[in-house]
Parts: structure tokens; C-alpha cells; sequence
């Protein structure tokens, strides 16, 4: 496994987490091609069906990318959102997948060094964990 | 169309069509004004579309300017007259008549296709590129042109009649001739730019014989990938890569050279700041960068952090010096640069490949003899004479100016006085709402609900940055593989008039019924694919755009094949969506035509004004218990006008107006609703009432806080100021100031630090300001500024030339060797580091006054940014929506922001904001109705289980369980946000444009790519 490269999902809310990802973008902010964003509306759309699926398909990480506290466009979409991922990171344990493999994080539009970081950090994470047991179950 | 609009007195004249210029006439026309847009040149655009890429977002500008400018040629209020200029003007605000004269393109525009066979069998019959351009010259400027068609030379063409066949649509008019037309207007605004500096006869720079030297204007060009080279950088002597580059800095500005303004360029810092990075980002360490300066003026909204970027990120060097002379040893192809440092008296010499003359703005002849025209006075460098406290108005009632042809600025500034000027414009135009000519075009969308889909992938290069990363024809390749697609296309500029022509065409030939664009974010561009799809018959919402420029290659550069693997993904993702996307229809509500004012200072009572005056009822919310704010405590500004009386007449005139309510002592504690129909709670008066506003709009003019950061004894000794103190003890005690012997001010305290980075923009011109008041009250004075940099921009430079003239003493310090202050009986020394004796320096100041800046308001702000869901900078100030071309929108529409809420700025500054926000609120209050879009949840009955979960989910309280017994949505009243989608246990709601069978299609998109 010396070469693995984790594929990770990243459900980013389009009033903040997107926004900093295009920030990063236009400030050349470097981070790792292994995160792959998907579009919501709010943090709190995204449904444990999607993070699960994204699993079961063979994702190593997935994380959910909202407004800081307090910043939800819709009120409380992140803070939801937050509640539903500790719920899910439960679950996980329960099947015998690492919680560390789900995670929630809370980035503003104006914080394109931070989606970057953000997105080093946790394929960092994920390749020390490394390949899902989902994947490698599947593979056999 | 012409005839019948041009003889009714209902409009405006817009004379420039550069970016300001499209700007005003679009705010105009979006409200609902006719206007007629003049251009000299054969295209619209101006100076913008010759720059490769704009700070500080380094984005591409023709990306940003190309969707403004098509825009503002399909506006239906708009006249668009392109090579015209103004020939005589008379009359008067309100009553204007004016000859304009056209010359002859010799082309058909309504005929021409631009297909450019003329081009190719006659490039000589041409004009255009300005300089350095060795490749086939082009009369068309740029890919994006508007009107984009030709336009023919007929001078220099020899075979005419050959030229006639050569085209097949017939479009070649020789009997063009030029046109004299008499149009009547109500006000004009001139925004026609100025010209840069031209620095041949600077013999000792060898701009005109030495072919490596260039303007950066010229850089910028090399650069572009629309340019000469093809946006390769070479040294125009050997065709070779430059290894190192310099730039000198003030060419043509702050007066040094023959011919040169007196003022501050403004601009040319962040110009060189953005070239030297560019260069860097894409040549990494095979290059080195100078900049040769006096100072570096960095001091908009968060530029010194593009400063610290050059810097600390890329290693652009930086030398305070004025070069004294570039030579070329015989025999060499080297440029021999000579300067001497500012501590030292030695010569240096230093051998360059290119050196880049950063030259300022200048007014042109054309534009003086306009500003002769138009009887507008010029100033001693024949710049307008504008009122002291509203730089777009001139001397000559009903005429306004924006752009830099008011004063030498950079493009936000531009767009902001832009605005500003198509308000005061619009408030001359006669009361009555004209209609549009024509009726809209009814778009006939197709019906595709029992077609098979059937994608077609247009994938943009988007120039280099997105074809110099990865192959796009490869990601055409692997497109055309998926599933469901048609046709898979390259489109090198998609957002280009042919690019979209050609994306509308094939769409339309091929019967497609989904499209997906490989580009930039939809954040920026959806809406205008979404146009696109409507024009070629499609619904707007069978489109998707796969983010591969922002979130793929300029993110992953360095690795151009991950970059590359990711875009076939985030492609192939889309495509998996987009297939299962299907018609939606947008939802409208009314627009609440009421405004509410957050902050009752000169900001927000001049946006009040002028939208009161329109008829619109403003409600002002001010937190302290009265009007005026900041400007209460300012006494008069560095050109000598009186705030006092400004603000005192202010006041009145908002307190008498019948259509302003002013809420003092006012506390927002809530706010609801969506963009047209806001419900916005507060406590005010002495008892802390509680009211409810409704309104449509609101403006955020909350202002800033004095800084004040406990330091060099500030708050200790009773002779330890803040500028804004001094001015006022200056004005109280004059008899004390007389006997000042030595005065010290020191700029930049607690600004351009590691706590609070950015400059605070106002500080350098009031320490000018109060250095020039000591000397008029005691001549004797010695006067000690310690400063960083001076940052006396635009036409403060003469303010400062004149304090030096007057033995004011400038002397730099370093942010690591600061000055140090001990008190010491009546009077405090100040120590600091004198560079040229190399030793330091103590003075026995008998008043010591800091620079302390502004601060934004940390704790309002906060909360204000927290109940209306509004993004701050990292500093705390309010962030506008797009920082270049949207700079006083925020980012949820109905919410507007000025003056010192948005970062530092001086009154007339915030006033020409103030104006522009008054501008832009009304292209929304002119409409009566707003789209919200047509994102919205939807229940699906027969699911439902009326479990009351939803109801409970919503944060707006909006489903509820109807007659049938189940659960409704009024998709009018739906935010959008999915909360209730994802809470649903039945998954019994679906949210449009997000459904979950579009969200999962890109999960397993992703996965069966990487499995399979």
C-alpha cells in the first residue's frame, strides 16, 4: 500500500466552503487532487444516504464543509449538519469503519487558506489510515 | 431604433466605453434608463481588455470583463455606437444637445459574422494592436470583442474589390460614410479614460532604442495569451526567456521626470506587485524579479497583504531606489541598470534582461478637448475640477465624470465612481418611467421531458489557464466516452461570443437536451450558460458546469496530471448529474420597495438621500443617539473643505425629508425573509422598544472605529495624540501650537502589523494634513514624520511636496526598528534610526501625534454579520461580493455595502459609495417583481407520512400539512437550503437542482471511474 491515494468526497456548502475553495483557487493555494467537491446548498442538505453511499462506492474519506457558527445562511443548516455527522461517525464505528474517516469541518467564504489546509490535513489523515476496509472487501 | 429614440429628451449620454463606462450604462439601463454608450474605438472594453490578468485575484480579465461586456450589448435600453465622438455639445442639465459623429467601420455589422476570412486574405487592411504586436495584426481586439465584428482600413488597402468578394456575407460597405447626429440628453458622464504615459523622450531609460525595455502596459501584453507572443514570455531583442526583470516604478508620475504629473498614479504599484507575482507563479525559480521604488503604495482593501504575498511567497525583491540611468554596453544584449540605495552614496550597477517601466496615467489631448467641449474646468494637470466632497461631479451642472479620467485609479475604484456617476445621472433624467421599446423576446423552450439525454461537453481552455495545465483534448476524449454524450468539443474561451455562438448552434443541430461546461465556477458563470441554454431553446436548468479551473488546475498546477485525472472526474461527474436534471421553472415574489440604512453617518445618509429623492421610503438605523458619526469629530480635509458644515447640512436635509424615518439608538436584534421582502427587527429609542421594518433592500454603512492601540505612551501622556485629536486641539489651541518647537508624528501605529496587517489608507495624508495646520499656525515649527511609506496617492502628492517644500522632515523607519518614545518631563523623546547618518537620532517633541488608522467595529460588525448571514474579511470589515466587479454588492442580493464598512476610506471616498450603492439599489427597486431562482423543495404526496418532521426541520417555519394531509412546501416562501430534504425519514422531499438522484449520480460517477 506504499502508493495509495485515497479518494475523498467533500460535500462543501455553495455560500462558504465552496466559495473558499475558489479562493484557493484564485490565490494558487495548493492542496492535495485527492479531494473531490461536490456542490450543496447548505451543509445541512447533505443526507446520510449521500455519505454513506459515498462510502459503500468505495470512498476512504468523506467530509462535510459548512459556515462557522452562527454563519449558516439558512440559521442552523451547519450546526444540523454537525449532529447528523457524529450520528453517521456512530454508525460507521458499528460496521467496523473507522470514525476518523467522516468528518465535519466549518470553513468561511473568505477563507481560502483554510480549504486548502483543510484538505491537506484530512487526506493526510486518511492516507495514515489507509484504503477503506469497504474497498478492500470489494476488491477480493 | 435609432430615429425614435434619439428625439426624446429621456436619457443619458455615456461617453467611454471602458469598463467604468459599461458599468454606468448598465446600472442606468438596469434601472431602467435609456442611455447611449459612445466609443471612440471600434470595440467596447478600453484599457481592461489589454491586461493579461488584474490583482489581487490574479484572474484572467477578459474572464471578468467579457461577461459585462456582452451584456451591456444585449440590453435593451442601451444604444451602443461605437467609433463616435462628441462634436459639439449645448444646452444645459436636463436639456443637453449633442452632435455626435461616427466614422465609417466600412463593415455591415449587422451582416458580419466575424468569421474572419477578411482578415485572412487582407491583414494589411488593419489596425489595431498597440506595440509589440509581431503577429498577424488583428482589427478585432480581443476573442470577446464587442460588437464583434470587423472593422477595415481602407487607407492601406489595395485591391478594394478583391477585398468586397472576399466576404461571403456581403458585410464589406464602401460607401460607408462618416455620421452627424443630433441627440438630446438629460446628463452626460464622461468616463473616457486616460491615456498611460508615454517615456520616450526619457533618453536616459532607453525606452526608444532599446528593445527590452518596455511599459508595463507592454509586459502585460507579452503576457497575455492573447498577445503577441502568445502569452510566452520573451525578451523582444532575443526571443529568448528573460532571467531577470526589473521594474522602476513612478514613470511619468510624482513629478520627477520632464513631462511627468505631479500626482500618484495610484494604480502602478499593485500593477507592478501583480506582474512580478505572475511571473514568478509561472517561471517559479528560474526567474528574479525587482522592483525598483520610491514607495510602495499598497493601500486599498486588503493590497498590503498582496504586498506581503510578493514578498514572503514569492521572492519578488524589493529596492527603494530611483534608478539613475538603463544602458546597454556595446556588444551585449544585457541592460546595465544604475542606482545608488538609500543608505548609501555608492553606485551600484546591475545587469537585467528586461526592465519594465511602470508608467503612469495621463490625460490625452482628446479628452481635454472633450472636457473643453463639455465646459468642464481642468485642473492644473488637466484632470476635472470635481466638488470637494463628490468626485463625480464637475464644475458644470449635469455633466459627471468616473474612471480615470477624474483622477489616475485602479479598476474598483473605477467601477464604484461608475455607479456613483449613473445616480447622479439618473436623478437629472425627467420623473417619468420610460418603457422599454421593444417587448421581450418570448423564448420557445423545447420540450425534452420524454427525450433520451443527450449531453453535449463544451470544455473551455480558458487560455492558459486551463490549457497550459492539462490536455484538453484529451478531457474532449475521454468526454465523449461517457455515457449519454453527443458531442464533446474544445471551445477554447467558452464564455467568448463565438465560443457561446458555436455552444448555441451545435446545441440547436445536434438536438441536444443537456449540456455540460468544462470551465471556471458556476458561482461566476452559471447564469450566463443558463442565458445561453434559454437562447439555443433549452430550460436554463439543463446545465451544469464542472468547476476544472478553479478546483482543478489552478489549485494542482504543479502536477499537471492529477490535475488532468481530476478534471476528467469533476467533468464526468457532471455529466452523470446533468443527465438527470430536468426542466424547473423559476420562482418570483414582489419586491418591497422600502430601504433600510444600517449606520447614520455621511455614508448612509447620502445613499438615503438620493434613493429618497427617487420616492423611495428609507428608514435610517443609527446605533449612537444621533447622526454623523465618524465625521463628527473631523474639521476640515487635506484640501480644505469644511466637514462641519457638510455634515450640519446633511443632517437637515435627511431630518426634513419626508421620505426618510430616522431611528436613533437602534439595535438590530432580528432579520427574516428573502432577497425583495426583508422583515428586519430592532430595539430603539431611550426604552429599547422593539419594531419591526419591512423592506427590500438594505445597506450597510456602519462605518469603522478610530483606531487606538496602547503604545508610544498613547493614553499616558497628556502630550501623546491621535491625529484625529491633534486636528481638533489644533483648532482649540492655537496660542499652545505657537509655542511647539518640535513636533514628531509616526505613521502606520497599529496598522501594517501582525495584528492588523492591512494600511489604514487615510493616515499618511492626515499626518500632511496636520503638518501643513501647525505650520500655518507657527511657521517655526520643526516637524518630524517617521513613516514606512508614504502613501500620498493620486493628487495627495502634491499636498506632500508641499509639506517638504515647507520643511516638513520625512524620514523612513523599519517595522523592525521602530522609533522609541519615553517621556521625559514636558516634552517625550523620540529616538529613531536615522538611515543615511547611519546613527541614531533623538528628538525632544513637545507634541508627539500617532497615525493610528481605523479599526473595523470587531463587535458590530460581528453581530451584524451574524443576524443578516453577511462574509467579513479576516480583518472584520464587510466583504463585497466580487472585489473588482461587484465591489459594493454583497453577496446575497438586496444587501449593499459602503463608506468605511467595507475598509478605510476618506469622505469623499465613502460619499462616491455611497452613491454607487444608491445606484445599484436601484436596478433591484426598479423591478417589481424579483426571480428567486428555482431551487426549492418539493413533496412528493404520495411519500409523505405526514410525520411532521420536516415541519419541525425547516428554519423558516415553511411546510405545513395541508388539507389532503400531507405536507406542502410554497416554493415561493423556500429558502432553498435542503435541511428538510435530508431529515425526510420517507425521502419523501426533494430539493430542485440538488435532488438526491443528482447528488448520488456524481457519487458513483466518481467511484465506478476509479474502480472500474
Amino acid at each position: 500500500m506504499e502508493n495509495f491515494e485515497p479518494v475523498i468526497v467533500a460535500f462543501c456548502c455553495h455560500y462558504c466552503a465552496y466559495t473558499a475553495a475558489d479562493m484557493a483557487g484564485s490565490q494558487r493555494l495548493p492542496y492535495p487532487s485527492n479531494v473531490k467537491i461536490i456542490r450543496v446548498p447548505c451543509s445541512g442538505q447533505v443526507d446520510s444516504l449521500h455519505i454513506v453511499k459515498a462510502f459503500e462506492k468505495g470512498a476512504d474519506g468523506v467530509y462535510v464543509a459548512g459556515c462557522l457558527d452562527g454563519d449558516c445562511h439558512f440559521k442552523n443548516g451547519n450546526v444540523k449538519a454537525a449532529k447528523r455527522i457524529a450520528y453517521v461517525q456512530k454508525y460507521l464505528e458499528e460496521i467496523g469503519l473507522e470514525s476518523e474517516r467522516l468528518e465535519m469541518v466549518n470553513i468561511s467564504a473568505g477563507m481560502g487558506h483554510r480549504f486548502a489546509e483543510v484538505a491537506s490535513t484530512i487526506t493526510e489523515k486518511i492516507r495514515k489510515l489507509g484504503p477503506s476496509p469497504i474497498k478492500a472487501s470489494a476488491s477480493l | 431604433m435609432q430615429n425614435s429614440k434619439t428625439n426624446q429628451n429621456n436619457k443619458v449620454l455615456v461617453v467611454g466605453g471602458g469598463l467604468g463606462g459599461i458599468r454606468t450604462a448598465l446600472d442606468l439601463a438596469e434601472a431602467k434608463k435609456n442611455v447611449i454608450l459612445i466609443d471612440k474605438d471600434y470595440t467596447i472594453g478600453g484599457l481592461m481588455t489589454q491586461l493579461d490578468r488584474t490583482f489581487p485575484t490574479n484572474n484572467c480579465d477578459l474572464c471578468t470583463i467579457a461577461p459585462h461586456l456582452s451584456e451591456s450589448n444585449r440590453q435593451e435600453y442601451i444604444e451602443l455606437l461605437t467609433m463616435t465622438t462628441v462634436s459639439n455639445v449645448s444646452g444645459e442639465k436636463g436639456n443637453f444637445s449633442v452632435t455626435l459623429t461616427s466614422k465609417p467601420r466600412y463593415i455591415n455589422l449587422e451582416r458580419c459574422t466575424a468569421c474572419g476570412d477578411c482578415l485572412t486574405h487582407f491583414p494589411g487592411c488593419v489596425r489595431f494592436n498597440p506595440g509589440l504586436d509581431h503577429r498577424a495584426p488583428t482589427c478585432m481586439r480581443y476573442p470577446q470583442a464587442t460588437p464583434q465584428a470587423y472593422s477595415i482600413d481602407l487607407d492601406k488597402c489595395e485591391d478594394v474589390e478583391a477585398l468586397v468578394k472576399i466576404c461571403k456575407a456581403g458585410a464589406i460597405n464602401l460607401d460607408d460614410m462618416p455620421i452627424n447626429r443630433e441627440i438630446k440628453c438629460s446628463s452626460i458622464v464622461l468616463s473616457p479614460g486616460a491615456d498611460v504615459f508615454d517615456p520616450s523622450h526619457l533618453d536616459y531609460l532607453g525606452y526608444s532604442n532599446l528593445p527590452d525595455v518596455v511599459t508595463s502596459l507592454e509586459y502585460e501584453r507579452i503576457l497575455s495569451a492573447s498577445g503577441p507572443t502568445g502569452g510566452e514570455l520573451l525578451c523582444p531583442s532575443t526571443g529568448k526567456q528573460p532571467k531577470k526583470v526589473a521594474w522602476i516604478q513612478c514613470i511619468g508620475s510624482r513629478g520627477l521626470q520632464k513631462e511627468a504629473g505631479a500626482y500618484c498614479s495610484n494604480a502602478c504599484c499593485m500593477f507592478a506587485l501583480k506582474e512580478a507575482i505572475v511571473t514568478k507563479e509561472r517561471f517559479q525559480k528560474d526567474i528574479e524579479t525587482t522592483i525598483f521604488y520610491m514607495d510602495m503604495r499598497t493601500f486599498g482593501k486588503d493590497y498590503e497583504l498582496y504586498l506581503n504575498r510578493a514578498k514572503n511567497e514569492f521572492d519578488v525583491r524589493f529596492l527603494r531606489s530611483r534608478p539613475h540611468s538603463i544602458l546597454q554596453p556595446d556588444g551585449t544584449t544585457d541592460l546595465t541598470l544604475s542606482y545608488t540605495k538609500e543608505d548609501s552614496t555608492k553606485r551600484f550597477e546591475e545587469q537585467f534582461d528586461m526592465v519594465v517601466l511602470s508608467t503612469g496615467f495621463k490625460t490625452s489631448a482628446d479628452t481635454r478637448q472633450l472636457a473643453e467641449k463639455m465646459g468642464i474646468e481642468l485642473n492644473s494637470d488637466f484632470f476635472p475640477i470635481t466638488e470637494e466632497f463628490n468626485p463625480v461631479v464637475t464644475t458644470k451642472p449635469g455633466v459627471y465624470v468616473a474612471g480615470t479620467f477624474e483622477g489616475p485609479k485602479d479598476i474598483p475604484e473605477t467601477m464604484v465612481q461608475a455607479s456613483a456617476a449613473a445616480c447622479l445621472a439618473a436623478a437629472d433624467l425627467p420623473e417619468t418611467i420610460v418603457e422599454a421599446q421593444a417587448p421581450k423576446e418570448e423564448l420557445v423552450e423545447r420540450d425534452v421531458l420524454l427525450e433520451e439525454p443527450k449531453v453535449g461537453v463544451f470544455i473551455c481552455d480558458c487560455g492558459d489557464n486551463i490549457g497550459s495545465v492539462v490536455n484538453v483534448d484529451n478531457l474532449v476524449a475521454h468526454a465523449a466516452a461517457l455515457p449519454y454524450v453527443a458531442v464533446a468539443k474544445a471551445e477554447g474561451h467558452g464564455c467568448s461570443r463565438s465560443s457561446m455562438e458555436d455552444i448555441r448552434k451545435t446545441i440547436v443541430e445536434e438536438g441536444l437536451n443537456r449540456v455540460v461546461i468544462g470551465g471556471c465556477s458556476p458561482r461566476t458563470h452559471e447564469e450566463k450558460f443558463q442565458d445561453l441554454l434559454q437562447k439555443a431553446g433549452l430550460n436554463k436548468y439543463l446545465v451544469e458546469i464542472a468547476n476544472i479551473r478553479d478546483q482543478a488546475t489552478w489549485v494542482h498546477s504543479g502536477k499537471p496530471k492529477e490535475a488532468e485525472k481530476k478534471a476528467e472526474d469533476l467533468i464526468a461527474m457532471s455529466v452523470a448529474s446533468v443527465v438527470q436534471a430536468h426542466p424547473l421553472e423559476d420562482q418570483t415574489i414582489p419586491m418591497n420597495k422600502n430601504v433600510l440604512v444600517v449606520g447614520g453617518g455621511i455614508t448612509g445618509m447620502t445613499a438615503a438621500l438620493n434613493l429618497a429623492d427617487r420616492g423611495y421610503q428609507v428608514y435610517i438605523a443609527e446605533k449612537s443617539d444621533k447622526l454623523g458619526g465618524l465625521a463628527n469629530f473631523l474639521l476640515t480635509t487635506l484640501e480644505g473643505g469644511d466637514i462641519q458644515a457638510f455634515v450640519a447640512n446633511m443632517i437637515e436635509k435627511v431630518k426634513s425629508h419626508d421620505n426618510i424615518q430616522v431611528i436613533t439608538r437602534a439595535l438590530i436584534v432580528d432579520h427574516s425573509g428573502m432577497p425583495g421582502m426583508f422583515t428586519t427587527g430592532m430595539q430603539s429609542g431611550p426604552q429599547m422598544s422593539y419594531r419591526q421594518i419591512e423592506h427590500g433592500i438594505t445597506i450597510l454603512a456602519t462605518g469603522a472605529k478610530s483606531n487606538r492601540p496602547k503604545q508610544y505612551l498613547l493614553d499616558e501622556s497628556p502630550l501623546v495624540k491621535t491625529q484625529l485629536e491633534t486636528q481638533r486641539y489644533l483648532f482649540e489651541n492655537p496660542d499652545k501650537v505657537k509655542q511647539w518647537q518640535n513636533v514628531v508624528m509616526i505613521q502606520c501605529v497599529g496598522s501594517r502589523t501582525k495584528d492588523n496587517p492591512n494600511c489604514s489608507r487615510i493616515c499618511c495624508q492626515n499626518a500632511v494634513k496636520n503638518s501643513l495646520a501647525i505650520l500655518d499656525i507657527n511657521p517655526d515649527a520643526r516637524i518630524f514624520v517617521l513613516y514606512r511609506d508614504m502613501r500620498t496617492y493620486a493628487f495627495q502628492e502634491k499636498y506632500y511636496q508641499m509639506a517638504r517644500e515647507r520643511g516638513v522632515v520625512f524620514v523612513r523607519y523599519d517595522q523592525d526598528k521602530p522609533p522609541v518614545v519615553e517621556a521625559a518631563g514636558d516634552t517625550i523623546d523620540v529616538t529613531y534610526y536615522d538611515t543615511i547618518l547611519g546613527m541614531n537620532v533623538t528628538v525632544c517633541a513637545d507634541n508627539l501625534c500617532l497615525s493610528t488608522g481605523m479599526i473595523a467595529d470587531q463587535e458590530s460588525n460581528k453581530e451584524l454579520a451574524m443576524i443578516f448571514k453577511l462574509p467579513r474579511t479576516e480583518d472584520g470589515y464587510f466583504l463585497e461580493d466580487h472585489v473588482k466587479l461587484r465591489p459594493v454588492d454583497m453577496p446575497v442580493p438586496g444587501f449593499f455595502v459602503a463608506g468605511t464598512a467595507h475598509s478605510p476610506k476618506l469622505i469623499r471616498e465613502s460619499v462616491t459609495q455611497a452613491n454607487a450603492v444608491a445606484a445599484r439599489a436601484q436596478t433591484m427597486l426598479a423591478q417589481d417583481e424579483i426571480s428567486l431562482g428555482a431551487t426549492a423543495a418539493i413533496v412528493d404526496g404520495k411519500l409523505c407520512a405526514a410525520c411532521l418532521i420536516c415541519v419541525r426541520a425547516c428554519p423558516f417555519g415553511v411546510p405545513f400539512i395541508n388539507a389532503d394531509g400531507y405536507s406542502e412546501i410554497d416554493p415561493a416562501k423556500c429558502h432553498g437550503c435542503g435541511m428538510c430534504v435530508s431529515e425526510c425519514p420517507a425521502k419523501a422531499i426533494q430539493l430542485m437542482q440538488f435532488e438526491d438522484d443528482r447528488i448520488l449520480a456524481k457519487v458513483e460517477q466518481l467511484f465506478e471511474r476509479i474502480t472500474a
